[in-house]
């Protein structure tokens, strides 16, 4: 049986006449159902354009995508505007960062989340309306009833929010994508909704896909995460790892330089330089340029994955597997409280 | 104008503040839509008052329309106050005491959106050099002190000088805004929300810089933030708003390590855990920040804390003072105040 999304060897170019930009350059996860992968990386770093090709959002006209790339069994590559549309919705579905642009700003709430359901299922206006009412109190909306009539602009971001949680759960999707989803909300909202995104996933078994810059939010909602730079993975493995012992010099920088509790009066971590161009892509490691360790053999070819476990690798060619870094993966997955990842680089 | 390169000097000595902010009131009045229905006033800020210490880098915290910015605007005198006024250094801001021409160049400002706060029209040099022209300085002398400020944000002037913000990253442009702030020898410098809009690792280098530029230059920050792990990181000293009210000030280390107003100790817990093994399980508040049109009677807090009693929702709470310079709007921290949770409750 194959897992929910399929992915291997994902390319996404944008093509115009100017210039060839290569967003993403060759991707392979598998996420199963129930299970939340966060995509973590820094602007320009392809993880919006990888979630958007899991649900065909790319320009058409613009986006080469080869590869292998299925949803449920659907191939998302050769299907048809009209076999996309059966897809949406119903398997695939997306919350965006920014609600008041992603809400229709003339129609009412409930007349957004029934508008979708009518479409995707064709029920009756008035099981619509029931469904409504019950999307809004799944996703914690007080007084709910009231609320169906009212329009973006009347509510607050945070339930806002949760009101494009309740569109993209209509048609009960079986897998969320996620794209930033508390990026632009206040720090006491942001909790409220990770929260209800993570009792919402284990209650109804999706599988989501989280894209986030934010390791804290990551570390709070996922089961594995996929550290992306200049449109590869260039470190996947389960959460507590990653975060507790990273083997990318990426990912190490990128946790050195999140700020968080007892670092004042020290001086920060930092990556020198910038993000390489993604119109021209060095041929080897693309963090080379950055990276204190990089030598001659980093600029020849891109490194494989590799790593102390199957389910935690990192493109490097420093990690080779190192005897400390294998005792504490094999001492954390004890401690997982996740499902085993099935995030697996295929090699 | 040769004294232009030099820092305003010192007038009241280390033991007199270099801000003083009392009172400070700001009020937007909404005219009414329909001439029936009657106008509505949002209370921005609402009576803050603080001191600035020399040197030292206060922190402000709070949800969006808290009115943090606002009270980083009126500061700067960049919006009339409804009420209160402004000390700096002794002399009131105004055409009474310290004229405004005279003011600015003491205190700059730098934005949180760091592309819209410079002109596109002008080359990086010629931003910074802006300021420094318009106080008097001949164009060469203003274009080499830009150039020596380009070299101290970490640009090279060869490469950047003449370069447009458009040719800019996120990060540089900030780089930019920090050089422009500091091109008059500014005392003081309000940061607002420097940092939020830059990736993780961008930010780590800009506050970083901000760290050396402030010994540097012989500086004191205002830094305006709702990323509570970047305030403590820089700041000394916090000061927490809600509602357009100062909830709680004190130093940074007494107000992390045991918060004294309830909603402090929310804002605290809502920070993402960065360990997966811990992660929270309950959102420390619920609902979204109220609106400041209607900000309900007694302590402005009361429907969202958790342990609200009836008097909270009847007697204002005044910032009453705890040990070493900490003090909280709470009538738990208010002795006999009605709270049963208060300290020193006649028995």
């Amino acid at each position: 049986m194959e897992t929910l999304v399929h992915a291997r060897d994902l390319h996404v170019r944008f093509v115009t006449r100017d210039r060839t930009v290569h967003a993403v350059n060759g991707v392979d996860f598998d996420v199963a159902a129930g299970e939340v992968l966060c995509i973590l990386g820094e602007s320009g770093s392809g993880k919006s354009v990888t979630l958007r090709a899991l649900m065909g959002l790319n320009p058409p006209r613009r986006t080469v995508v080869t590869g292998t790339l299925r949803v449920a069994g659907h191939d998302l590559l050769t299907a048809s505007e009209r076999q996309l549309e059966q897809i949406r919705g119903r398997m695939v579905s997306m919350i965006f960062q920014e609600p008041m642009t992603a809400l229709d700003p003339v129609f009412s709430i409930g007349r957004q989340i029934t508008e979708t359901v009518k479409r995707h299922e064709g029920i009756s206006q008035a099981e619509a309306d029931r469904r409504a009412l019950d999307l809004l109190e799944l996703v914690q909306i007080p007084s709910a009833k009231q609320r169906l009539s009212a329009y973006p602009h009347e509510l607050s971001g945070g339930l806002r929010q949760r009101a494009m949680i309740a569109i993209a759960l209509s048609c009960r999707p079986k897998l969320l994508l996620a794209d930033e989803p508390t990026t632009a909300l206040d720090a006491t909202v942001q909790i409220q909704i990770l929260l209800l995104l993570r009792r919402l996933q284990q209650e109804l078994g999706m599988g989501v896909v989280f894209v986030t810059h934010d390791l804290g939010v990551a570390g709070e909602v996922s089961d594995r995460i996929a550290v992306m730079y200049a449109g590869r993975f260039v470190e996947a493995g389960p959460v507590a790892q990653v975060m507790r012992s990273p083997l990318h010099p990426y990912a190490k920088g990128l946790l050195g330089a999140t700020v968080h509790a007892g670092l004042r009066g020290t001086r920060l971590t930092t990556i020198r330089g910038t993000p390489p161009d993604l119109e021209h892509l060095p041929a080897g490691c693309a963090f080379a340029p950055r990276c204190d360790l990089a030598g001659t053999a980093c600029l020849e070819a891109v490194p494989d994955l590799r790593g102390p476990a199957a389910d935690h690798q990192a493109r490097c060619i420093r990690v080779a597997g190192a005897p400390e870094t294998v005792g504490m993966a094999i001492a954390d997955t004890g401690a997982r409280n996740a499902e085993p990842g099935t995030v697996r680089p295929s090699s | 104008m040769s004294d232009l390169l030099q820092q305003m000097p010192d007038q009241g000595g280390p033991a007199q503040p270099l801000l003083s902010v009392r009172g400070l009131v700001k009020h937007f009045t909404r005219r009414a839509t329909l001439p029936w229905r009657p106008g509505t006033t949002v209370r921005a800020v609402d009576g803050v008052s603080f001191d600035l210490m020399k040197g030292e880098t206060l922190g402000i915290v709070g949800e969006s329309g808290c009115g943090k910015s606002t009270t980083s605007r009126l500061i700067m005198a960049l919006m009339t106050p409804t009420g209160g006024e402004v000390v700096f250094d002794g002399q009131h801001v105004g055409p009474t005491g310290l004229p405004l021409k005279e003011y600015r160049r003491q205190v700059q400002m730098v934005f949180q959106d760091s592309y819209a706060s410079l002109n596109p029209r002008l080359t990086v040099e010629e931003s910074i050099a802006f300021a420094p022209r318009v106080h008097g300085l001949v164009r060469d002398t203003s274009i080499t002190r830009a150039r020596e400020l380009l070299e101290a944000v970490g640009l090279a002037p060869a490469q950047f000088a003449r370069r447009y913000p458009h040719e800019l990253s996120g990060g540089q442009r900030q780089r930019i805004n920090i050089a422009r702030a500091l091109a008059l020898r500014p005392r003081l410098v309000i940061l607002d929300e420097p940092v939020s809009a830059l990736d993780k690792s961008v930010e780590a280098q800009v506050l970083n810089l901000l760290v050396d530029l402030k010994s540097a230059f012989d500086l004191s920050y205002l830094f305006i933030s709702h990323d509570l792990n970047v305030v403590q990181f820089i700041s000394d000293r916090l000061l927490v708003m809600y509602l357009g009210q100062v909830v709680e000030i004190g130093p940074v280390d007494t107000i992390y390590a045991a918060a004294a107003h309830p909603y402090t100790a929310a804002l605290l817990d809502s920070r993402p855990s960065m360990d997966p093994g811990q992660r929270r399980m309950e959102p420390p508040l619920t609902g979204d920040p109220p609106n400041p049109v209607n900000p309900p009677p007694g302590c402005r807090f009361h429907p969202r804390c958790a342990q609200a009693e009836p008097v909270c929702s009847v007697r204002v709470p005044a910032l009453a003072g705890l040990a070493n310079s900490h003090a909280a709007a709470c009538l738990m921290a208010e002795p006999g105040s009605g709270h049963s949770r208060a300290a020193g409750l006649a028995a």
